[in-house]
């Protein structure tokens, strides 16, 4: 008798649990906010695009953990640019007119972001560039000459990492010769514009200017160059594999000076190319794999288990790519709506403070304003024995740690 | 002073490897005529199957110096099947249907197929080849040299010379050399002439696959590394001339010492203008390249 009752009851409940599940399922089922998601996963510059990737989705794991954004789940769609122009426009283009992404997150090359958001631009989608640096990604699309500016960004320009880089090298390390050693992309090239530049603001000039091409194998020519010169530093503006080459380079001919340069000196293919040879880089970063601050802390033990490794390959992108996601999650409880316009809107008047992992970000931007990283956030990084370390650990302690953008 | 025999030597190592990739292409122009232009890709598969094989034998607890030894017949014994796998699919038709330009488009495709097969085994990033010799530059007076320079100088040397006997003095050589002179009479002679030019496609891949790893523990490997290198390759067979072994030297001695001293004297930004201009020069001057025999084509 006891056993009937307790199978009533068994039954019933089963019964109410279905009849709340098909009551709550409209909720449940409600479609995903698609978020598109463009980057290189494979390629020279793969290394950036899946930390960036790997951070950007366990951000998305835990907002929907948490019970996602407007009461729907976030769904990411990846899509692998190879760095190349052209897949990138693709890209855009099948994200925006097929997969209807309410705004688009990535982009590591500044070439494949300048090619392809103006089609974002065009449809009225919000793009947070959160690796690329050219300066001119987010002056594309400037007021007045359009009405509203589309493209956002979360990682620290070229225009500030070449005057960190000049700061650093003539200012804090009283170097008086630097030699500036770029490749012939337009990365390069720009950015050594720039850091000749920035170099003039503090009265000095270059001994040399040298330059190479991608997959040059030999840089003995521009290494002796500024060995003659008289260099005292060398200032970098290219991409790993090459600047391992320098550094090879200047072991072969037993010349050392330090090498300042671009935070792609951060980058696993210079580290692990150079090795030794590559210790003692410096470069400016957003962010450096030490748990300085809680949220730090809680970032890198979550990414460490999730991926099951211990040295992120590449943690700038990581946490870039991890605080740009909740910067668009924000923007989106905010406007609470989906419609490009609205998000774009919020993000200029972001009134949740977002604590990141780079920073903690209180209206990063502004309707003029849409770079989240100013000048005083990064830190010079230094490579130490394969491992990215802070070059001047007093930059990162106590309240030295948490570096906000200044208001206004 | 110093600095010029500095950059001497940085481009005679760097020539020679132009050097072992020119004389890939003069093999198969002497015996049929044609050219593998995926010769960039055989070096790059020469490389990337190197390393895998060292990778794997330095697991098996063997040191890096004997690994690498151990590891260059499996990479030569890859490159002779890689360059017939490339003489079968693409060059074959050509040449008996006496198509002008097949095996162009053919060798090229064959590259683009390699380079992306390449990409979808090792991935699309350069990975780094373990050093044989310690990578700890040796002193000459005033000149600094990677032990791993003089192993390329050496090595790229003995390949040539290893070929050049073989042609010279074995049977199987001499059936080259008779098909290089005159096909048909040689055919005519008994010499199983296709049979000879899918060989010298074989010994074409094996230099250059060779040069993959011989190049490889000073740079990067990666599915990309072949297409410059294959590129300047070319470049230095023309101006050496494709029908010498010797051209094939010199012509990379002079494209890599006049790169690197560009580089230096002139301006890194130019450094690759002199070699073009080199190039155009002989295609202008002596179009058979500098050591080539001016040859009559009968229409």
């Amino acid at each position: 008798m006891t056993s009937m009752m307790e199978r009533n009851v068994t039954v019933s409940r089963t019964a109410l649990i279905i009849a709340a599940a098909l009551l709550a399922s409209p909720v449940l089922a409600a479609d995903p906010i698609k978020v598109g998601l463009s980057g290189p996963y494979t390629g020279g510059s793969s290394s950036m695009g899946v930390s960036m990737r790997d951070g950007a989705k366990l951000a998305v794991e835990e907002i929907n953990k948490a019970g996602g954004v407007l009461g729907r789940q976030i769904q990411l769609i990846e899509r692998d640019d190879e760095a190349k122009n052209e897949l990138g426009v693709q890209v855009a283009q099948e994200l925006i007119n097929k997969e209807q992404v309410v705004a688009t997150l990535g982009y590591i090359n500044t070439g494949v972001a300048l090619a392809s958001q103006r089609f974002y631009q065009e449809a009225e989608i919000p793009v947070i560039n959160n690796v690329a640096t050219g300066t001119a990604i987010t002056q594309q699309f400037v007021p007045p000459n359009y009405k509203n500016n589309y493209v956002f960004r979360t990682s620290a320009s070229d225009a500030i990492q070449s005057k960190m880089i000049a700061e650093e090298a003539i200012k804090r390390q009283g170097f008086k010769k630097p030699a500036i050693l770029a490749d012939s992309t337009n990365y390069g090239q720009l950015g050594q514009k720039d850091m000749i530049a920035a170099l003039e603001t503090m009265g000095v000039k270059p001994v040399t200017t040298e330059k190479f091409n991608i997959g040059d194998t030999d840089m003995t020519a521009q290494v002796l160059k500024a060995k003659e010169a008289g260099a005292d530093v060398i200032l970098t503006y290219a991409i790993g594999p090459e600047l391992a080459q320098i550094a090879n380079a200047m072991a072969k001919l037993g010349w050392k000076v330090p090498m300042i340069g671009s935070w792609t000196l951060s980058m696993a293919s210079f580290i692990d190319t150079a090795g030794p040879n590559g210790d003692g880089a410096i470069m400016p970063e957003t962010f450096i794999q030490l748990p300085t601050t809680p949220k730090r802390k809680a970032f890198i033990d979550a990414y460490q288990k999730a991926y099951n490794i211990d040295r992120m390959p590449s943690p700038v992108s990581a946490a870039q790519g991890y605080d740009s996601v909740y910067l668009l999650a924000a923007a989106i409880k905010q406007a609470g709506d989906t419609d490009g316009r609205k998000i774009r809107a919020a993000l200029e008047n972001l009134n949740e403070k977002v604590e990141g992992v780079v920073t903690t970000y209180d209206h990063p931007f502004t309707a003029t304003d849409h770079e989240a990283i100013s000048a005083n956030i990064p830190v010079m990084g230094l490579v130490k024995g394969g491992r990215v370390v802070p070059a001047h650990p007093e930059d990162l302690e106590g309240a030295n740690a948490l570096r906000v953008k200044p208001k206004g | 002073m110093d600095i010029f025999a500095q950059l001497l030597v940085s481009g005679l190592a760097v020539g020679m490897i132009y050097a072992v990739i020119a004389f890939g292409y003069q093999l198969t122009f002497s015996t049929s005529k044609t050219l593998n232009f995926g010769q960039g890709e055989a070096l790059m598969l020469g490389a990337l199957v190197g390393l895998t094989t060292i990778n794997f034998l330095i697991g098996q607890k063997i040191g890096t110096f004997w690994a690498y030894l151990l590891m260059l017949p499996v990479v030569l014994a890859f490159g002779l099947m890689q360059g017939a796998v490339v003489e079968w699919l693409g060059v074959r038709q050509a040449i008996r249907t006496k198509s002008e330009a097949g095996w162009i488009m053919a060798t090229i495709a064959l590259g683009i197929i390699f380079r992306n097969l390449a990409e979808n085994i090792w991935g699309r990033d350069p990975l780094k080849f373990p050093s044989p010799l310690p990578e700890r530059a040796l002193q000459f007076g005033p000149v600094r040299i990677q032990p791993m320079e003089i192993a390329i100088v050496i090595g790229a040397l003995l390949l040539m010379a290893a070929v050049e006997l073989f042609n010279r003095r074995s049977i199987y050589g001499k059936a080259v050399v008779a098909t290089a002179n005159d096909r048909d009479a040689a055919g005519l002679m008994g010499v199983n002439t296709s049979m000879v030019i899918t060989f010298s496609y074989a010994l074409s891949s094996l230099a250059a696959a060779f040069a993959g790893v011989l190049v490889a523990p000073v740079t990067l490997t990666g599915a990309a590394m072949g297409a410059v290198l294959g590129l300047k390759a070319f470049a230095v067979a023309i101006i050496g001339g494709l029908s010498s072994g010797v051209g094939a030297i010199v012509g990379g001695l002079i494209l890599g010492i006049v790169e690197t001293m560009t580089g230096f004297y002139i301006s890194t930004g130019y450094k690759d203008v002199p070699g073009l201009v080199l190039l155009l020069l002989v295609l202008s001057l002596k179009p058979s390249g500098i050591f080539g025999k001016a040859t009559i084509k009968k229409v």
